[in-house]
Protein backbone atom coordinates (compact mmCIF):
# COMPACT_ATOMS: atom_id res chain seq x y z
CA UNK A 1 0.00 0.00 0.00
CA UNK A 2 0.76 3.36 -0.51
CA UNK A 3 2.18 5.82 1.90
CA UNK A 4 -0.85 8.67 2.61
CA UNK A 5 0.72 10.56 5.65
CA UNK A 6 4.67 10.51 6.83
CA UNK A 7 5.51 12.45 10.41
CA UNK A 8 9.00 12.90 10.87
CA UNK A 9 10.87 14.08 14.34
CA UNK A 10 7.68 15.91 15.38
CA UNK A 11 7.99 18.21 18.48
CA UNK A 12 5.19 20.72 19.39
CA UNK A 13 6.09 23.01 22.32
CA UNK A 14 3.41 25.13 23.97
CA UNK A 15 5.33 28.87 25.36
CA UNK A 16 2.93 30.50 27.50
CA UNK A 17 3.71 34.46 28.15
CA UNK A 18 2.24 34.83 31.63
CA UNK A 19 4.55 36.21 33.80
CA UNK A 20 7.62 34.19 34.40
CA UNK A 21 7.38 32.63 30.80
CA UNK A 22 6.50 28.98 30.54
CA UNK A 23 7.08 26.29 27.88
CA UNK A 24 5.30 23.07 27.93
CA UNK A 25 7.07 20.39 25.95
CA UNK A 26 3.78 18.67 24.62
CA UNK A 27 5.05 16.02 21.74
CA UNK A 28 8.84 14.75 21.93
CA UNK A 29 10.30 13.38 18.69
CA UNK A 30 7.48 11.92 16.85
CA UNK A 31 7.61 9.61 13.87
CA UNK A 32 5.26 7.43 12.24
CA UNK A 33 4.14 6.75 9.08
CA UNK A 34 0.53 6.03 7.97
CA UNK A 35 -0.67 3.92 5.00
CA UNK A 36 -3.50 4.54 2.70
CA UNK A 37 -6.71 3.21 3.84
CA UNK A 38 -5.66 2.23 6.96
CA UNK A 39 -7.65 3.04 10.28
CA UNK A 40 -4.70 3.80 12.55
CA UNK A 41 -5.31 3.88 16.17
CA UNK A 42 -4.03 6.57 18.88
CA UNK A 43 -4.23 5.85 22.49
CA UNK A 44 -2.55 7.05 25.68
CA UNK A 45 -3.27 8.72 29.16
CA UNK A 46 -5.27 11.95 29.30
CA UNK A 47 -2.80 14.47 28.62
CA UNK A 48 -0.21 11.85 26.90
CA UNK A 49 -0.76 14.33 23.92
CA UNK A 50 -3.15 12.56 21.39
CA UNK A 51 -5.18 15.53 20.79
CA UNK A 52 -2.14 17.32 20.21
CA UNK A 53 -0.58 15.27 17.75
CA UNK A 54 -4.00 15.21 15.86
CA UNK A 55 -3.66 18.65 15.68
CA UNK A 56 -0.45 19.26 14.64
CA UNK A 57 -1.58 16.79 11.46
CA UNK A 58 -4.82 19.59 11.22
CA UNK A 59 -2.48 22.48 11.79
CA UNK A 60 -4.42 23.98 14.34
CA UNK A 61 -1.53 23.70 15.73
CA UNK A 62 2.23 25.32 14.65
CA UNK A 63 4.20 22.20 15.19
CA UNK A 64 7.55 23.86 16.73
CA UNK A 65 9.64 21.77 15.06
CA UNK A 66 9.65 18.43 12.56
CA UNK A 67 7.66 16.96 9.14
CA UNK A 68 4.34 15.96 8.65
CA UNK A 69 4.27 15.02 4.87
CA UNK A 70 1.22 14.29 3.38
CA UNK A 71 0.70 12.65 0.05
CA UNK A 72 -1.96 14.19 -2.31
CA UNK A 73 -4.51 13.29 -4.48
CA UNK A 74 -3.11 15.54 -7.26
CA UNK A 75 0.42 13.08 -6.88
CA UNK A 76 1.92 16.04 -4.79
CA UNK A 77 3.30 16.26 -1.54
CA UNK A 78 2.35 18.97 0.82
CA UNK A 79 4.61 19.30 4.38
CA UNK A 80 1.54 20.60 6.48
CA UNK A 81 3.92 21.29 9.23
CA UNK A 82 5.43 24.54 6.94
CA UNK A 83 2.83 24.99 4.04
CA UNK A 84 1.65 28.45 3.58
CA UNK A 85 -1.70 28.83 5.19
CA UNK A 86 -3.20 28.80 1.48
CA UNK A 87 -2.15 25.40 0.85
CA UNK A 88 -3.11 24.07 4.18
CA UNK A 89 -7.14 25.55 3.68
CA UNK A 90 -6.83 23.74 0.39
CA UNK A 91 -6.00 20.35 1.66
CA UNK A 92 -9.01 20.79 4.17
CA UNK A 93 -11.59 22.20 1.71
CA UNK A 94 -10.44 18.38 -0.86
CA UNK A 95 -8.75 15.43 1.52
CA UNK A 96 -8.66 16.05 4.96
CA UNK A 97 -11.63 16.41 7.47
CA UNK A 98 -10.84 16.82 11.59
CA UNK A 99 -13.82 15.78 13.67
CA UNK A 100 -13.25 17.37 17.11
CA UNK A 101 -15.14 15.69 20.22
CA UNK A 102 -17.05 19.15 20.11
CA UNK A 103 -19.33 20.25 17.98
CA UNK A 104 -18.61 24.43 16.96
CA UNK A 105 -22.26 25.15 15.91
CA UNK A 106 -22.77 28.09 13.82
CA UNK A 107 -25.45 30.19 15.63
CA UNK A 108 -28.94 29.97 13.92
CA UNK A 109 -28.13 27.11 11.41
CA UNK A 110 -30.62 23.55 11.49
CA UNK A 111 -28.60 20.46 11.84
CA UNK A 112 -29.81 19.44 8.55
CA UNK A 113 -27.90 22.11 6.92
CA UNK A 114 -24.67 21.88 8.78
CA UNK A 115 -24.09 18.52 7.45
CA UNK A 116 -25.77 18.96 3.80
CA UNK A 117 -23.56 22.04 3.85
CA UNK A 118 -20.04 20.24 3.19
CA UNK A 119 -21.84 18.29 0.20
CA UNK A 120 -23.57 21.35 -1.34
CA UNK A 121 -20.70 23.62 -1.46
CA UNK A 122 -18.99 20.39 -3.31
CA UNK A 123 -21.84 20.72 -6.28
CA UNK A 124 -24.72 18.47 -4.98
CA UNK A 125 -28.45 19.88 -5.09
CA UNK A 126 -30.01 20.95 -2.36
CA UNK A 127 -32.28 18.05 -2.41
CA UNK A 128 -29.55 15.05 -2.92
CA UNK A 129 -27.45 17.02 -0.35
CA UNK A 130 -30.18 16.74 2.29
CA UNK A 131 -31.07 13.30 1.34
CA UNK A 132 -27.53 11.70 2.30
CA UNK A 133 -27.94 14.01 5.86
CA UNK A 134 -31.64 12.90 6.13
CA UNK A 135 -30.01 9.31 5.71
CA UNK A 136 -26.73 9.33 7.73
CA UNK A 137 -28.67 10.86 11.02
CA UNK A 138 -31.08 7.68 10.54
CA UNK A 139 -28.88 5.62 10.92
CA UNK A 140 -27.22 7.33 13.72
CA UNK A 141 -30.77 7.19 15.49
CA UNK A 142 -30.86 11.02 15.67
CA UNK A 143 -34.59 11.43 16.59
CA UNK A 144 -36.30 13.53 13.63
CA UNK A 145 -37.61 16.06 15.52
CA UNK A 146 -34.31 17.62 15.83
CA UNK A 147 -33.41 17.50 11.98
CA UNK A 148 -34.44 21.36 11.89
CA UNK A 149 -33.42 22.61 14.90
CA UNK A 150 -30.13 24.43 15.93
CA UNK A 151 -27.50 21.90 17.25
CA UNK A 152 -26.20 24.04 19.80
CA UNK A 153 -29.15 23.10 21.75
CA UNK A 154 -28.79 19.53 21.24
CA UNK A 155 -27.22 17.21 23.96
CA UNK A 156 -23.19 16.06 23.99
CA UNK A 157 -24.26 12.62 22.21
CA UNK A 158 -26.76 14.36 19.74
CA UNK A 159 -24.04 17.08 18.78
CA UNK A 160 -21.41 14.34 18.60
CA UNK A 161 -23.95 12.76 15.76
CA UNK A 162 -24.09 15.71 13.67
CA UNK A 163 -20.53 15.92 14.01
CA UNK A 164 -19.69 12.89 12.80
CA UNK A 165 -22.26 12.55 9.80
CA UNK A 166 -20.63 15.82 8.88
CA UNK A 167 -17.53 13.96 8.49
CA UNK A 168 -19.12 11.16 7.14
CA UNK A 169 -20.46 12.65 4.22
CA UNK A 170 -17.36 14.71 3.54
CA UNK A 171 -15.42 12.07 2.48
CA UNK A 172 -12.15 13.01 2.90
CA UNK A 173 -8.70 10.94 2.22
CA UNK A 174 -7.92 11.34 5.87
CA UNK A 175 -10.07 11.63 8.35
CA UNK A 176 -8.78 12.50 11.82
CA UNK A 177 -11.58 11.63 14.29
CA UNK A 178 -11.14 12.38 18.10
CA UNK A 179 -13.17 9.93 20.19
CA UNK A 180 -16.45 9.47 18.46
CA UNK A 181 -17.63 7.45 20.29
CA UNK A 182 -17.55 8.79 23.64
CA UNK A 183 -20.65 10.10 24.58
CA UNK A 184 -22.96 7.10 23.19
CA UNK A 185 -24.64 4.16 24.15
CA UNK A 186 -23.50 0.70 22.78
CA UNK A 187 -26.28 0.26 19.76
CA UNK A 188 -24.99 3.98 18.80
CA UNK A 189 -21.51 3.17 19.03
CA UNK A 190 -21.56 0.28 16.94
CA UNK A 191 -23.46 2.06 14.07
CA UNK A 192 -20.74 5.30 13.83
CA UNK A 193 -18.37 2.28 13.79
CA UNK A 194 -20.20 0.66 11.18
CA UNK A 195 -20.22 3.93 9.32
CA UNK A 196 -16.44 4.59 9.71
CA UNK A 197 -15.95 0.93 8.25
CA UNK A 198 -17.70 1.95 5.43
CA UNK A 199 -16.00 4.99 4.93
CA UNK A 200 -12.64 3.15 5.14
CA UNK A 201 -13.84 0.25 2.49
CA UNK A 202 -14.55 3.34 0.27
CA UNK A 203 -10.87 4.34 0.98
CA UNK A 204 -10.53 7.02 3.51
CA UNK A 205 -7.89 6.75 5.93
CA UNK A 206 -8.38 7.41 9.08
CA UNK A 207 -6.66 8.09 12.68
CA UNK A 208 -8.62 7.61 15.60
CA UNK A 209 -8.37 8.72 19.49
CA UNK A 210 -10.18 6.80 21.77
CA UNK A 211 -9.70 5.72 25.43
CA UNK A 212 -12.75 2.71 24.23
CA UNK A 213 -11.47 -1.19 23.63
CA UNK A 214 -14.24 -2.39 21.79
CA UNK A 215 -14.40 1.27 19.35
CA UNK A 216 -10.43 0.33 19.03
CA UNK A 217 -10.51 -3.63 18.70
CA UNK A 218 -13.53 -3.12 16.12
CA UNK A 219 -11.54 -0.22 13.77
CA UNK A 220 -7.92 -0.78 14.19
CA UNK A 221 -5.73 -2.02 11.75
CA UNK A 222 -2.70 -0.61 14.09
CA UNK A 223 -2.14 1.42 16.91
CA UNK A 224 0.34 3.51 17.99
CA UNK A 225 0.55 4.36 21.98
CA UNK A 226 1.89 7.55 23.00
CA UNK A 227 3.44 8.60 26.66
CA UNK A 228 4.38 11.82 27.69
CA UNK A 229 4.67 13.38 24.55
CA UNK A 230 6.47 10.20 23.15
CA UNK A 231 5.85 7.27 20.74
CA UNK A 232 6.05 3.65 22.41
CA UNK A 233 6.22 1.06 19.98
CA UNK A 234 3.64 0.51 17.24
CA UNK A 235 1.17 -2.27 18.93
CA UNK A 236 -1.05 -4.81 16.90
CA UNK A 237 -4.57 -3.90 17.49
CA UNK A 238 -4.80 -7.21 18.97
CA UNK A 239 -2.44 -6.38 22.04
CA UNK A 240 -4.23 -3.52 22.65
CA UNK A 241 -7.08 -4.88 25.04
CA UNK A 242 -5.15 -4.44 28.07
CA UNK A 243 -4.16 -1.08 27.40
CA UNK B 1 2.34 21.37 -4.37
CA UNK B 2 3.56 23.20 -7.05
CA UNK B 3 4.97 26.71 -6.81
CA UNK B 4 2.39 27.98 -9.71
CA UNK B 5 -0.68 28.25 -7.66
CA UNK B 6 1.38 30.16 -5.10
CA UNK B 7 0.88 32.59 -8.17
CA UNK B 8 -3.19 32.25 -7.76
CA UNK B 9 -3.83 35.22 -5.47
CA UNK B 10 -6.79 37.90 -5.70
CA UNK B 11 -4.93 40.41 -3.89
CA UNK B 12 -1.70 41.12 -3.10
CA UNK B 13 -0.27 43.64 -0.52
CA UNK B 14 2.92 44.53 0.08
CA UNK B 15 4.43 47.41 2.54
CA UNK B 16 1.21 49.59 3.16
CA UNK B 17 1.74 51.88 5.30
CA UNK B 18 -0.32 54.65 6.32
CA UNK B 19 1.13 57.83 8.24
CA UNK B 20 -0.93 60.79 9.67
CA UNK B 21 1.07 64.22 9.99
CA UNK B 22 4.41 64.91 9.72
CA UNK B 23 6.69 62.17 10.02
CA UNK B 24 10.75 62.36 10.44
CA UNK B 25 13.30 59.72 8.92
CA UNK B 26 12.84 57.38 12.22
CA UNK B 27 8.80 57.65 12.91
CA UNK B 28 8.74 53.96 11.92
CA UNK B 29 11.57 52.67 14.10
CA UNK B 30 10.37 54.17 17.01
CA UNK B 31 6.51 52.78 16.93
CA UNK B 32 4.88 49.61 16.84
CA UNK B 33 4.67 46.66 19.72
CA UNK B 34 7.87 47.27 20.82
CA UNK B 35 7.48 50.79 21.65
CA UNK B 36 3.97 50.00 22.81
CA UNK B 37 2.37 53.13 20.70
CA UNK B 38 1.96 54.46 17.48
CA UNK B 39 2.63 57.90 18.09
CA UNK B 40 6.21 59.33 16.96
CA UNK B 41 8.09 60.52 20.10
CA UNK B 42 10.20 63.57 17.91
CA UNK B 43 7.34 65.04 15.32
CA UNK B 44 4.16 63.28 17.21
CA UNK B 45 3.22 61.70 13.60
CA UNK B 46 0.77 58.91 13.82
CA UNK B 47 1.80 55.68 12.30
CA UNK B 48 -1.38 54.31 11.81
CA UNK B 49 -0.19 51.10 9.98
CA UNK B 50 3.45 50.24 8.43
CA UNK B 51 4.72 47.58 6.69
CA UNK B 52 1.18 45.64 5.90
CA UNK B 53 2.38 42.85 3.73
CA UNK B 54 -0.01 39.59 2.76
CA UNK B 55 -2.01 38.02 0.07
CA UNK B 56 -5.31 36.94 0.10
CA UNK B 57 -6.87 34.09 -2.41
CA UNK B 58 -9.52 34.02 -4.48
CA UNK B 59 -13.00 32.20 -2.23
CA UNK B 60 -10.43 33.22 0.86
CA UNK B 61 -12.13 35.04 3.89
CA UNK B 62 -9.37 36.66 5.70
CA UNK B 63 -9.86 38.31 9.23
CA UNK B 64 -7.99 41.20 10.80
CA UNK B 65 -8.28 41.11 14.47
CA UNK B 66 -6.87 43.67 17.05
CA UNK B 67 -7.63 46.34 19.94
CA UNK B 68 -8.91 49.53 18.96
CA UNK B 69 -6.55 52.05 17.45
CA UNK B 70 -4.18 48.95 16.04
CA UNK B 71 -4.86 50.00 12.38
CA UNK B 72 -8.18 47.72 11.17
CA UNK B 73 -10.32 50.07 9.39
CA UNK B 74 -7.17 52.22 8.70
CA UNK B 75 -5.85 48.71 6.19
CA UNK B 76 -9.11 48.46 4.75
CA UNK B 77 -9.61 52.21 4.14
CA UNK B 78 -6.40 51.67 2.23
CA UNK B 79 -7.39 49.10 -0.15
CA UNK B 80 -10.81 50.25 -1.03
CA UNK B 81 -9.28 53.71 -2.02
CA UNK B 82 -11.04 55.43 1.26
CA UNK B 83 -8.06 57.05 2.45
CA UNK B 84 -4.63 57.55 0.47
CA UNK B 85 -1.96 55.43 1.37
CA UNK B 86 1.85 57.33 2.62
CA UNK B 87 3.54 53.56 1.13
CA UNK B 88 3.35 50.44 -0.44
CA UNK B 89 1.96 48.11 -3.05
CA UNK B 90 -1.15 46.53 -3.68
CA UNK B 91 -1.67 44.17 -6.76
CA UNK B 92 -5.35 43.55 -8.03
CA UNK B 93 -5.80 40.16 -10.18
CA UNK B 94 -8.54 41.53 -12.02
CA UNK B 95 -6.78 44.61 -13.36
CA UNK B 96 -3.85 44.47 -15.87
CA UNK B 97 -3.55 40.88 -14.09
CA UNK B 98 -2.14 42.48 -11.44
CA UNK B 99 0.58 43.79 -12.70
CA UNK B 100 -0.09 46.81 -11.53
CA UNK B 101 -0.03 49.03 -8.00
CA UNK B 102 -3.39 50.12 -7.77
CA UNK B 103 -2.57 52.76 -5.40
CA UNK B 104 -0.84 54.95 -8.13
CA UNK B 105 -3.72 54.55 -10.47
CA UNK B 106 -5.55 57.49 -11.92
CA UNK B 107 -8.58 58.75 -9.62
CA UNK B 108 -10.83 57.93 -12.17
CA UNK B 109 -9.64 54.36 -12.67
CA UNK B 110 -9.84 54.27 -8.96
CA UNK B 111 -13.44 55.05 -8.71
CA UNK B 112 -13.66 52.48 -11.31
CA UNK B 113 -12.49 49.51 -9.46
CA UNK B 114 -14.12 50.60 -6.68
CA UNK B 115 -17.49 50.82 -7.87
CA UNK B 116 -17.18 47.68 -10.46
CA UNK B 117 -14.54 44.77 -8.60
CA UNK B 118 -15.07 45.74 -4.99
CA UNK B 119 -17.84 46.50 -1.76
CA UNK B 120 -17.57 47.96 1.40
CA UNK B 121 -19.69 47.36 4.97
CA UNK B 122 -18.98 49.82 7.18
CA UNK B 123 -19.71 49.73 10.34
CA UNK B 124 -22.25 52.89 10.62
CA UNK B 125 -25.06 52.15 7.94
CA UNK B 126 -24.87 55.99 7.40
CA UNK B 127 -20.98 55.55 5.83
CA UNK B 128 -22.67 53.16 3.36
CA UNK B 129 -25.92 54.00 2.58
CA UNK B 130 -27.46 57.43 1.21
CA UNK B 131 -30.44 58.35 3.89
CA UNK B 132 -31.96 60.63 1.22
CA UNK B 133 -32.92 57.84 -1.00
CA UNK B 134 -34.63 54.55 -1.00
CA UNK B 135 -33.37 51.26 0.47
CA UNK B 136 -34.26 50.15 -3.42
CA UNK B 137 -32.47 52.99 -4.67
CA UNK B 138 -29.02 52.45 -2.31
CA UNK B 139 -29.04 49.53 -4.36
CA UNK B 140 -30.03 50.89 -7.49
CA UNK B 141 -27.09 53.35 -6.87
CA UNK B 142 -24.60 50.86 -6.71
CA UNK B 143 -25.41 48.92 -10.13
CA UNK B 144 -25.70 52.17 -11.89
CA UNK B 145 -22.15 53.16 -10.85
CA UNK B 146 -21.09 49.61 -12.26
CA UNK B 147 -22.83 50.11 -15.61
CA UNK B 148 -26.42 48.88 -15.60
CA UNK B 149 -29.07 50.73 -16.65
CA UNK B 150 -32.05 48.57 -16.84
CA UNK B 151 -34.80 49.84 -14.81
CA UNK B 152 -36.25 46.15 -14.62
CA UNK B 153 -33.42 44.58 -14.11
CA UNK B 154 -32.40 46.61 -11.41
CA UNK B 155 -35.51 46.34 -9.51
CA UNK B 156 -35.53 43.04 -9.94
CA UNK B 157 -31.83 42.39 -8.79
CA UNK B 158 -32.82 44.98 -5.84
CA UNK B 159 -35.79 43.14 -5.08
CA UNK B 160 -33.61 39.44 -5.06
CA UNK B 161 -31.03 40.88 -2.82
CA UNK B 162 -33.98 42.76 -0.60
CA UNK B 163 -35.43 38.63 -0.33
CA UNK B 164 -32.13 37.29 0.24
CA UNK B 165 -31.00 39.36 2.96
CA UNK B 166 -34.86 39.12 4.48
CA UNK B 167 -35.83 42.55 4.15
CA UNK B 168 -39.24 42.81 3.52
CA UNK B 169 -39.61 43.71 -0.64
CA UNK B 170 -42.91 45.74 0.50
CA UNK B 171 -40.44 48.34 2.15
CA UNK B 172 -38.01 48.98 -0.84
CA UNK B 173 -39.31 52.16 -1.52
CA UNK B 174 -39.33 53.61 1.91
CA UNK B 175 -35.60 55.52 3.23
CA UNK B 176 -33.15 53.17 5.35
CA UNK B 177 -34.12 55.82 8.03
CA UNK B 178 -37.28 54.45 8.89
CA UNK B 179 -35.14 50.65 9.34
CA UNK B 180 -33.67 48.96 12.71
CA UNK B 181 -30.08 49.17 12.42
CA UNK B 182 -30.06 44.84 11.69
CA UNK B 183 -32.66 45.85 8.42
CA UNK B 184 -30.17 48.99 7.63
CA UNK B 185 -26.76 46.91 7.81
CA UNK B 186 -28.34 44.03 5.63
CA UNK B 187 -29.44 46.64 2.97
CA UNK B 188 -25.77 47.58 3.03
CA UNK B 189 -24.76 44.27 2.94
CA UNK B 190 -26.99 43.80 -0.40
CA UNK B 191 -25.61 47.60 -1.48
CA UNK B 192 -22.26 45.80 -1.47
CA UNK B 193 -22.91 42.85 -3.23
CA UNK B 194 -25.58 43.98 -5.61
CA UNK B 195 -22.78 43.84 -8.83
CA UNK B 196 -21.03 40.58 -7.43
CA UNK B 197 -17.78 42.31 -6.70
CA UNK B 198 -14.50 39.64 -6.69
CA UNK B 199 -13.95 41.25 -3.33
CA UNK B 200 -15.68 42.63 -0.49
CA UNK B 201 -14.23 44.38 2.66
CA UNK B 202 -16.51 44.22 6.03
CA UNK B 203 -15.24 46.74 8.75
CA UNK B 204 -17.08 45.62 12.39
CA UNK B 205 -20.45 45.36 10.34
CA UNK B 206 -21.83 43.61 13.73
CA UNK B 207 -21.01 46.10 16.56
CA UNK B 208 -23.64 47.24 18.34
CA UNK B 209 -26.32 44.62 17.30
CA UNK B 210 -27.80 42.49 19.73
CA UNK B 211 -26.59 38.78 19.44
CA UNK B 212 -29.68 37.50 17.24
CA UNK B 213 -29.89 40.29 14.93
CA UNK B 214 -25.81 39.38 14.91
CA UNK B 215 -26.08 35.89 13.91
CA UNK B 216 -29.04 36.49 11.39
CA UNK B 217 -26.09 39.17 9.46
CA UNK B 218 -23.29 36.88 10.23
CA UNK B 219 -25.37 34.01 8.49
CA UNK B 220 -25.81 36.38 5.62
CA UNK B 221 -22.36 37.24 5.06
CA UNK B 222 -21.52 33.25 5.70
CA UNK B 223 -24.24 32.29 2.89
CA UNK B 224 -23.22 34.81 0.43
CA UNK B 225 -20.07 33.80 0.62
CA UNK B 226 -20.86 30.11 0.08
CA UNK B 227 -22.84 31.13 -2.70
CA UNK B 228 -20.77 33.39 -4.88
CA UNK B 229 -17.13 32.56 -3.51
CA UNK B 230 -16.63 35.94 -3.15
CA UNK B 231 -13.47 37.12 -1.28
CA UNK B 232 -13.50 38.82 2.03
CA UNK B 233 -11.72 40.84 4.65
CA UNK B 234 -13.65 41.17 7.65
CA UNK B 235 -12.57 43.60 10.42
CA UNK B 236 -13.51 42.48 14.24
CA UNK B 237 -12.71 43.17 17.32
CA UNK B 238 -14.93 40.48 18.17
CA UNK B 239 -12.93 36.93 17.61
CA UNK B 240 -16.32 35.21 17.73
CA UNK B 241 -17.02 36.96 14.67
CA UNK B 242 -13.57 36.15 13.47
CA UNK B 243 -14.26 32.19 14.26
CA UNK B 244 -17.01 31.92 12.40
CA UNK B 245 -16.22 33.96 9.39
CA UNK B 246 -12.81 33.82 8.52
CA UNK B 247 -10.25 30.98 7.57
CA UNK B 248 -7.38 33.06 7.55
CA UNK B 249 -6.07 36.11 10.27
CA UNK B 250 -4.20 38.57 10.82
CA UNK B 251 -3.25 40.22 14.55
CA UNK B 252 -2.84 43.63 14.12
CA UNK B 253 -1.11 45.71 17.05
CA UNK B 254 -0.07 49.43 17.37
CA UNK B 255 -0.25 49.36 13.28
CA UNK B 256 2.27 45.97 12.94
CA UNK B 257 1.36 42.63 11.72
CA UNK B 258 2.56 40.83 15.21
CA UNK B 259 1.05 37.48 13.49
CA UNK B 260 -1.01 35.27 11.11
CA UNK B 261 -1.79 31.97 10.68
CA UNK B 262 -4.75 29.73 10.02
CA UNK B 263 -8.03 31.08 12.44
CA UNK B 264 -8.14 28.10 14.21
CA UNK B 265 -4.71 27.99 14.80
CA UNK B 266 -4.54 31.52 15.75
CA UNK B 267 -7.61 30.97 18.51
CA UNK B 268 -5.99 27.79 19.70
CA UNK B 269 -2.82 28.23 19.45
CA UNK B 270 -1.23 31.52 19.76
CA UNK B 271 1.97 32.44 18.98
CA UNK B 272 2.39 36.17 19.89
CA UNK B 273 2.37 37.14 23.86
CA UNK B 274 -0.98 39.52 22.29
CA UNK B 275 -2.66 37.35 20.60
CA UNK B 276 -2.27 35.02 23.72
CA UNK B 277 -3.59 37.89 26.16
CA UNK B 278 -6.30 38.79 23.21
CA UNK B 279 -7.79 35.22 22.98
CA UNK B 280 -7.62 34.18 26.43
CA UNK B 281 -9.89 37.75 26.99
CA UNK B 282 -12.71 36.02 24.90
CA UNK B 283 -15.72 35.80 26.96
Amino acid sequence: MATLLKVANLHKEFTLFIPGAKKIRALENVSFDMEEGEILGLTGKSGAGKSTLMKCIYRTYLPTSGSIRMHLANGGVSNIAHAPEHEVLSIRRTEMHYCSQFLHAIPRVPALEVVSEGLRVRGYSREDASGQAQKCFERLALPEELWNAYPSTFSGGEQQRVNISRAVLSRPRLLLVDEPTASLDLKTKDAVIDILLELKASGTSILLITHDAHTLNRLCDRCLHLENGALRNAVPVRNTEKV
Amino acid sequence: MNHQEDQNWLLRVRGLTKIFGQPCDSSIAQTGPEHATNICPETGAVVAIADIGFDLYPGEVLGIVGESGSGKSTLVQLLHFDQEASGGRVLFQEVDQGRTNILALSNQRKRFIKNHLMGMVYQNPRDGLNFNFTAGGNIAEKLLMAGTFHVGKIRGRAGYLLTQTEVPVLRMDETPASFSGGMQQRVQISKAVANNPPLVFFDEVTSGLDVSVQAKVLDLIRKLQQESGISMIVVSHDLGVIRMLTDRTIVLKHGRMVEHGLTDQILQDPQHAYTQLLVSSLL
